[in-house]
């Protein structure tokens, strides 16, 4: 075995782990972590496959962005997990069997007779001085400008959506106003009355 | 050597298990909402796996896209699942069953 | 002797010696490090003794220079208390996740021209993309502990890294604006020129500010430190931990204050460039310069602690959201205009 092949074992096994590890754990919070195991050992391979660019982007906003939302919001529900997992064993014969069909009929398309080394060569490695990132760029503000915009737009559509679903002024909440309170004249507090004082009786 | 073959038939278990994932996870949002990012990353393997070995960077270019799009989406879904969870108090897909808010 | 170890090298194949040579370099990084993280904890002491007109440590060794071995020593020896409710296995995990960032992403720091493990093409945004993965080790920790403590800590601080991380990211755009690479080692290059003029915190200054800012911010230092903040949730998120696995998360936040310094000195100070480039600068070795600007950074890291009182957690979002980020925006938008439609777009080189 090459090096190469040891990596990518290595890390495909580690995929394929997490990513059952994924979908039957009992808690959702390792279901989590779980699949950030599974999106770095993806950024292993796509390192392997010379993608610098898309690896460290993948761990930059999966790992460190997305899924810490992930696990915000899954560890500050307070879910009755017993009552999720009720039947959770139920559909798994047919489950397993649609999942095992895909595989095998994938398997029969994708492997080594049409997509083999014989039929697409190990492509050749990039020198040292060969930037991924400079290609993507380069690539991405000419050819592709109008779609890089586009996603642009919805990722701001994005935020604005989940700001504007997720805010909310609760109206028992008692805010503080700054400015206000330096404002404050002694008029606006004090009053000061007139009394007679109380003659004895 | 690896072949192309290899990575194909790794993004196609691990998009099988995304599968599974939401067959038996089917009541619980958040995983269903995992499940689907799983699928996503299978995509991306594949996407990736054949602009290396086609030498066409095109589909490095699809992959940013999707990754682009796919955080778009957990986005907006973790915030309705935290609207769904404050009105509703539960994440249990059974219990959804009402049209009004 | 020595020809008999250089025999015995020959002999070996070929992978084991690119291996053995990659060990001893990165051996050769982390045991300074976690000696200067050591040291760190006993500078800061002492300046913070001496800006609160006390003396600080004295008392173990001559002057107080041993008190981080005795502090270590102490650490070593207490036990290791795992909470009855935690979840085993990852409240051990978190720790070494929480300091395994801080010492991997020294693989791309150039400490002098020739001087860097891994001279990456990509190597600013694997720095980010490492630092990133810093927040696990503290959300995992208030998770596994099972406290509500802890809990509340680790919230607060998952909350505030990722807020703080987009003012990091936008800042760290303006620097490659500037220098058109992504290479560390290219962007000091970039800076070099005369003399500390044409190092990039004058024409980003804005972005050097909120770099460093949300520098301090992610490193959870004071005035940001409302994940441990004592006086209203204990400790946060490592009031459960106790002993070495204590000790680890303290040196990870040490390790963490170190690389940020570090890559503020790469990316606006010119690493290990003099700073005027005339005869009895130059003398002095390039890694002494690096030194003594990374050093410079952490003394103001200190010297905020020793400062500024604690942020509340939603002046902390303000400033994040509020402040840094449009700041961050408008110069970007400032340095595209000037470089490309202006005649002063030599000012941002």
């Amino acid at each position: 075995m090459t090096f190469e092949q040891i990596v990518f074992y290595f890390f495909s096994g580690v995929l394929v782990l997490a990513a059952v590890v994924v979908v039957t754990v009992r808690n959702p919070v390792k279901a989590a972590l779980a699949l950030v195991l599974a999106f770095f050992s993806a950024a292993g391979l796509w390192i392997l496959l010379e993608a610098e660019f898309l690896a460290i982007v993948l761990v930059l906003v999966y790992v460190g962005a997305v899924m810490v939302l992930f696990l915000f919001v899954v560890m500050m529900l307070d879910i009755n997990i017993a009552e999720l997992r009720e039947g959770f064993g139920d559909y798994l014969p047919i489950g397993g069997i649609v999942a095992a069909l895909m595989v095998v009929e994938m398997a029969i398309i994708l492997g080594p007779r049409r997509f083999g080394l014989a039929k697409v060569p190990v492509p050749q490695a990039h020198g040292a001085t060969f930037s991924n990132t400079r290609m993507l760029g380069d690539l991405l503000y000419t050819t592709y400008v109008y779609p890089f915009e586009i996603a642009a737009a919805i990722l701001l559509v994005a935020i604005i959506a989940a700001i504007a679903l997720t805010m909310r002024r609760r109206p028992e909440t008692k805010y503080q106003n700054p400015a206000e309170q330096v404002r404050v004249q002694r008029s606006d507090r004090l009053r000061i009355i007139r009394m007679p004082s109380e003659k004895k009786g | 050597m690896i072949s192309l073959s290899q990575y194909l038939i790794l993004g196609a278990i691990l998009f099988a298990l995304g599968v599974v994932g939401i067959f038996l996870n089917r009541k619980n949002v958040v995983i269903l909402l995992m499940a689907i990012e799983l699928m996503l990353l299978a995509v991306n393997m594949n996407f990736v796996a054949f602009s290396s070995y086609l030498n066409d960077p095109a589909g490095q270019i699809f992959v940013f896209f999707i990754l682009t799009v796919a955080a778009a989406e957990s986005a907006i879904g973790l915030a309705i699942l935290i609207v769904l969870f404050r009105n509703r108090s539960t994440i249990n897909v059974e219990d959804l069953d009402t049209l009004k808010g | 002797m020595i020809a008999a170890w250089f025999s015995l090298w020959g002999s070996l194949p070929g992978w084991s010696r690119i291996l053995l040579l990659n060990l001893s370099k990165i051996v050769a990084i982390t045991i300074p490090l976690m000696l200067s993280v050591a040291y760190l904890t006993f500078a800061e002491r002492k300046i913070i003794g001496y800006m609160q007109a006390r003396i600080g440590p004295n008392r173990v060794g001559p002057a107080g220079w041993l008190q981080p071995i005795a502090d270590a020593l102490k650490l070593l020896m207490k036990e290791i208390i795992i909470p009855t409710g935690a979840n085993k296995a990852l409240f051990v995990i978190a720790p070494v996740l929480s300091i395994a960032p801080a010492l991997v992403a020294w693989a791309v720091i150039p400490f002098t021209n020739h001087l860097v493990l891994a001279n990456v093409n990509a190597g600013l945004l694997f720095a980010m993309a490492i630092t990133s993965m810093g927040v696990y080790g503290v959300v995992i920790a208030g998770w596994a502990s099972n406290s509500k403590y802890a809990f509340l800590g680790s919230l607060r601080s998952a909350a505030q890294i990722v807020a703080y991380e987009i003012a990091m990211g936008f800042a760290l755009v303006g620097v490659v604006m500037a220098s058109g690479t992504l290479n560390l080692r290219h962007i000091v290059l970039h800076q070099q020129g005369t003399g500390f003029w044409d190092w990039y915190f004058l024409p980003l200054f804005p972005l050097f500010l909120v770099y460093f800012i949300s520098g301090v911010a992610e490193t959870n230092r004071l005035p940001f430190d409302v994940a441990e903040g004592e006086s209203e949730i204990v400790a946060g998120f490592h009031v459960e931990y106790s002993g070495m696995a204590f000790a680890v998360f303290f040196l990870a936040e040490y390790a963490n204050m170190i690389l940020v310094s570090a890559l503020t000195t790469v990316l606006f100070l010119g690493g290990w460039l003099p700073p005027v480039a005339v005869i009895p600068f130059t003398w002095v070795p390039p890694l002494a310069w690096f030194l003594i600007k990374v050093s410079t950074m952490l003394f103001f890291f200190i010297w905020f602690r020793a400062t500024f009182p604690r942020y509340r957690y939603d002046q902390i979002m303000r400033l994040g959201w509020k402040v840094l980020i449009p700041i961050t925006l408008v110069w970007i938008g400032v340095i595209g205009t000037v470089r490309f439609f202006t005649p002063w777009g030599y000012l941002f080189h």
